[in-house]
């Protein structure tokens, strides 16, 4: 498929020969960045991601909107006085862009803030017209600390599955610090966005961790595994492949916050994760690690 | 066409899995029995939940306005018992009454895929015992006790399963569909209250006044087995010990009873178990134990079945019923709600007529942007038939292992869909790339990238199984059950459709 004399092809390799230690550069940027924003934020808060009620304890409900036309600003208004760390969000219809419930988050008991809803809307919360969900805070906690002991498990097995498969430190290590990479730029963006974090959130992180890595596993093995044309040809083969698939994947990913907002909160948090993820393994996979795969292959003499 | 035996693999896949999910549910007419009430002559004739209703006298019932009208009219205005005439599926039963019919009905299932509570409404409680951590034997008491208990209020389409997280701990996880008694908080809350009592004195309260149930060794077990017409029948027992004070309490009641007319071997009355003031079971009481304080009772009864096997099946199922009863009010914890959910089935609607709407939406970006890269129909079609195998597959393996599907659990099938797509990718570029190695060798190093992806998602998603009491188990185990049905099945398949379609 790849013609290596065609201009364009030997106009891009002339320009990768000479330029692709630069192009570590730009991702080395993002993934400082990233890690001095996530450690800033730690100093901060104390905790490197903003945990919502399912992970800190607290009550979340959820006030179907109905035929009840709900005042929310009032509502909202009225009860920000009483509850300091109260958060509110609305989810509306994909065609009508209706409201179809509110979303209020709060580190309180259920009772004493359905009572304060029920007071300012004027009538009772049932099962039918409601959802509420309490997370006592010793247990969530507990599956915020295990989570991340998850993360952290997921990580590591992860990383071991490479080395096997390539058993070679270099690639492997770079494939492994794309990896990195990608966990902790969408975090830093969730960081800074402000996002609270539920379990379903984090469980993205993990499956970021196995659903990120393929792009590079093609790059890696396509560039050391195989000899067929050069290693540039190799590297841009895999680029062409390897963009269609972070494109298709990321597209899969968007129509979740773009299209369709009416969708439950866990299932948002992992689609908006696992896009930050995508965008950010882009960089990742064709700047840092193409750039350190090149720079292999160059001091190995893989040609 | 000569089809290779990977294609066969993924047609019989789809077929199974089309059986697994059976979606021709949806065209079934009548309604489904969702409960009968106790003691009634409805469940006495033989109606039983699960049953599909398919007319009523001479109204036939399609759907729940047909119950709901035929049912209104036949009882309009009765003032005497009517012949009730229902027809099931299988059978026809007929009652006499003059009252409603005491059992509830809901639409038939679409399919026999079930939905989380997130998507179709129901509670949800997370229980664990305060201040100490139970061992796998305990917590198992524990289901059966609250299993019991909830019984006896008739809630239905519960599930009360241990689980336990990274940590080692254990929880009680109580899940009830649909809508949710409001009391739900205080019967999960509380220990229950278990009673034994003669006529209408309290002999002993459950916990306080038994110090001991013996559960197995010698003298726990079935004693014999009789067979009496067709029905085979087998006698359990098992001693219990009380408290000094329970036993005095027992000789005083005793002493006043009578010899039984019926069975010279019994007492006139019987010992009544109560849970939560709700009569469970009665027992026969020996006429040796008349006025005795004797701290050791034997607590008897038996099971039948058709066959020898049947009845000592029976038979142990009531003995280790009662042993838990006998037990539990004797839980030495107390229960603590450590999560609580309820979610409006209202909600769940919405949401999950918009995953459906997503799910259709990224099959369509995917095959726009697919056909613009190939420019090819047959490729774009063939990734796109792969990505509907492999969620139809997950699907049918959800359906068929009971996985009620919440919201993680779609999100990690459409996560599985994009990796799907992803793989399908490589395999189309090794497939046309590299025209001097054979393709054969080419498909081998696209597969050598994939099995990578699919051992490093694994490893991803394996901790989800534990961490956070497997609330997120859901989505590692969809996305698991897609990537492996993706390599296992569809994706060889695809390989193989691809090969044919370049050899065209």
């Amino acid at each position: 498929m790849e013609n290596k004399n065609s201009p364009e092809i030997r106009k891009g390799k002339n320009w990768f020969d000479k330029y692709y230690k630069l192009m570590f550069i730009v991702p080395l940027l993002i993934i400082i960045l990233s890690v001095a924003y996530v450690s800033y934020f730690y100093s901060q808060t104390g905790e490197i991601l903003q945990r919502d009620v399912s992970l800190s304890g607290g009550t979340t409900i959820t006030l179907n909107n109905g035929q009840n036309n709900i005042d929310f600003d009032n509502l909202e208004k009225q009860l920000k006085e009483k509850y300091t760390d109260i958060t509110f969000r609305k989810l509306t219809d994909l065609r009508t862009g209706e409201a179809i419930a509110f979303m209020i988050e709060s580190s309180s008991q259920p009772e004493p803030l359905k009572a304060d809803i029920e007071s300012v809307i004027g009538y009772k919360l049932t099962e039918e017209n409601s959802s509420t969900e309490f997370t006592g805070s010793s247990l969530s906690n507990n599956f915020y600390k295990q989570l991340m002991i998850a993360l952290l498990m997921s990580f590591i097995l992860m990383s071991i599955v490479i080395f096997i498969m390539f058993r070679t430190f270099v690639p492997s290590l770079a494939i492994i610090f794309a990896a990195f990479a990608d966990i902790v730029t969408p975090l830093a963006i969730v960081d800074y966005l402000g996002i609270r974090l539920s379990a379903a959130g984090i469980a993205a992180f993990l499956m970021l961790i196995g659903y990120c890595v393929d792009t590079n596993i093609l790059l890696t093995s396509r560039a050391i595994k195989t000899r067929e044309g050069s290693v540039n040809s190799r590297i841009f083969g895999a680029f062409k492949t390897g963009i269609l698939m972070n494109l298709t994947a990321l597209f899969a990913v968007l129509p979740a916050f773009f299209l369709i907002t009416g969708l439950p909160d866990s299932f948002r948090q992992i689609f908006l994760i696992l896009a930050l993820g995508l965008t950010a393994d882009m960089i990742n996979t064709w700047l840092t690690n193409t750039s350190i795969i090149k720079w292999y292959c160059t001091k190995k003499g893989i040609e | 066409m000569k089809l290779h035996w990977k294609i066969w693999v993924l047609i019989i896949a789809l077929i199974v899995a089309a059986l697994f999910i059976a979606p021709w549910a949806m065209f079934e007419k009548g309604v489904m029995i969702k409960s009968v009430e106790k003691n009634s002559t409805e469940l006495s004739i033989g109606l039983k939940s699960g049953m599909i209703i398919r007319e009523i006298n001479i109204y036939p019932i399609n759907n729940l306005e047909d119950y709901t009208r035929a049912v209104s009219e036949i009882f309009s205005n009765i003032n005497q018992s009517i012949k009730i005439t229902i027809k099931t599926t299988e059978n026809s039963f007929i009652l006499f009454t003059d009252e409603q019919l005491k059992i509830t009905v809901g639409e038939i299932p679409k399919s026999k895929i079930k939905t989380g509570l997130d998507l179709s409404g129901g509670a949800r409680a997370l229980v664990k015992p305060q201040n100490v951590t139970l061992s796998d034997l305990e917590i198992a008491d524990l289901v059966a006790v609250t299993g019991a208990r909830f019984n006896v209020y008739g809630l239905k389409d519960i599930t009360i399963k241990p689980v336990k997280d990274l940590q080692g701990i254990n929880y009680l996880l109580i899940e009830i569909a649909g809508a949710t008694p409001t009391d739900l908080e205080t019967l999960v809350g509380e220990q229950g209250k278990f009673e034994g009592k003669i006529g209408n004195q309290t002999v002993f309260v459950g916990g306080k006044d038994i110090s001991h149930v013996e559960r197995s060794g010698q003298r726990a077990g079935i004693e014999s087995c009789s067979a009496q017409q067709q029905t085979e029948m087998c006698r359990f027992s098992f001693p219990i010990s009380l408290t000094e004070e329970a036993a005095k309490r027992q000789a005083e009641i005793t002493g006043a009873l009578t010899i039984s007319s019926e069975d010279p071997q019994y007492l006139s009355e019987k010992l009544d178990l109560y849970i939560d003031d709700n009569l469970i079971d009665s027992l026969f009481i020996s006429k040796d134990l008349r006025g005795q304080v004797t701290t050791q009772i034997s607590i008897s009864g038996s099971g039948t079945g058709e066959t020898r096997a049947d009845a000592i099946k029976s038979a142990e199922e009531s003995m280790k019923k009662l042993q838990t009863i006998l037990i539990t009010g004797s839980l030495p914890y107390k229960l603590e709600i450590v999560k609580l959910d309820t979610i409006s089935p209202t909600l769940g609607k919405e949401f999950t007529k918009n995953l459906i709407i997503l799910a259709l939406s990224v099959f369509i970006i995917i095959s726009v942007i697919l056909f613009i890269k190939y420019r090819r129909i047959k490729i774009t079609a063939t990734v796109v038939l792969t990505m509907f195998s492999e969620a139809f597959i997950t699907l049918g393996i959800a359906a068929l292992i009971n996985w009620n599907l919440d919201a993680p659990s779609i999100a990690g099938i459409i996560a599985g869909m994009g990796t799907g797509v992803n793989d399908q990718i490589v395999i189309i570029d090794e497939s046309v790339s590299n025209a001097h190695i054979s393709l054969k060798e080419r498909i081998k190093r696209a597969f050598f990238i994939i099995i990578g992806a699919f051992f490093t998602i694994i490893a991803a998603m394996i901790p989800l199984f534990w961490a956070g009491a497997g609330m997120l188990k859901g989505f590692a185990l969809t996305t698991i059950i897609s990537v492996l049905a993706g390599i296992l099945i569809t994706r060889p398949a695809f390989a193989e459709i691809l090969r044919k379609i370049q050899e065209d």
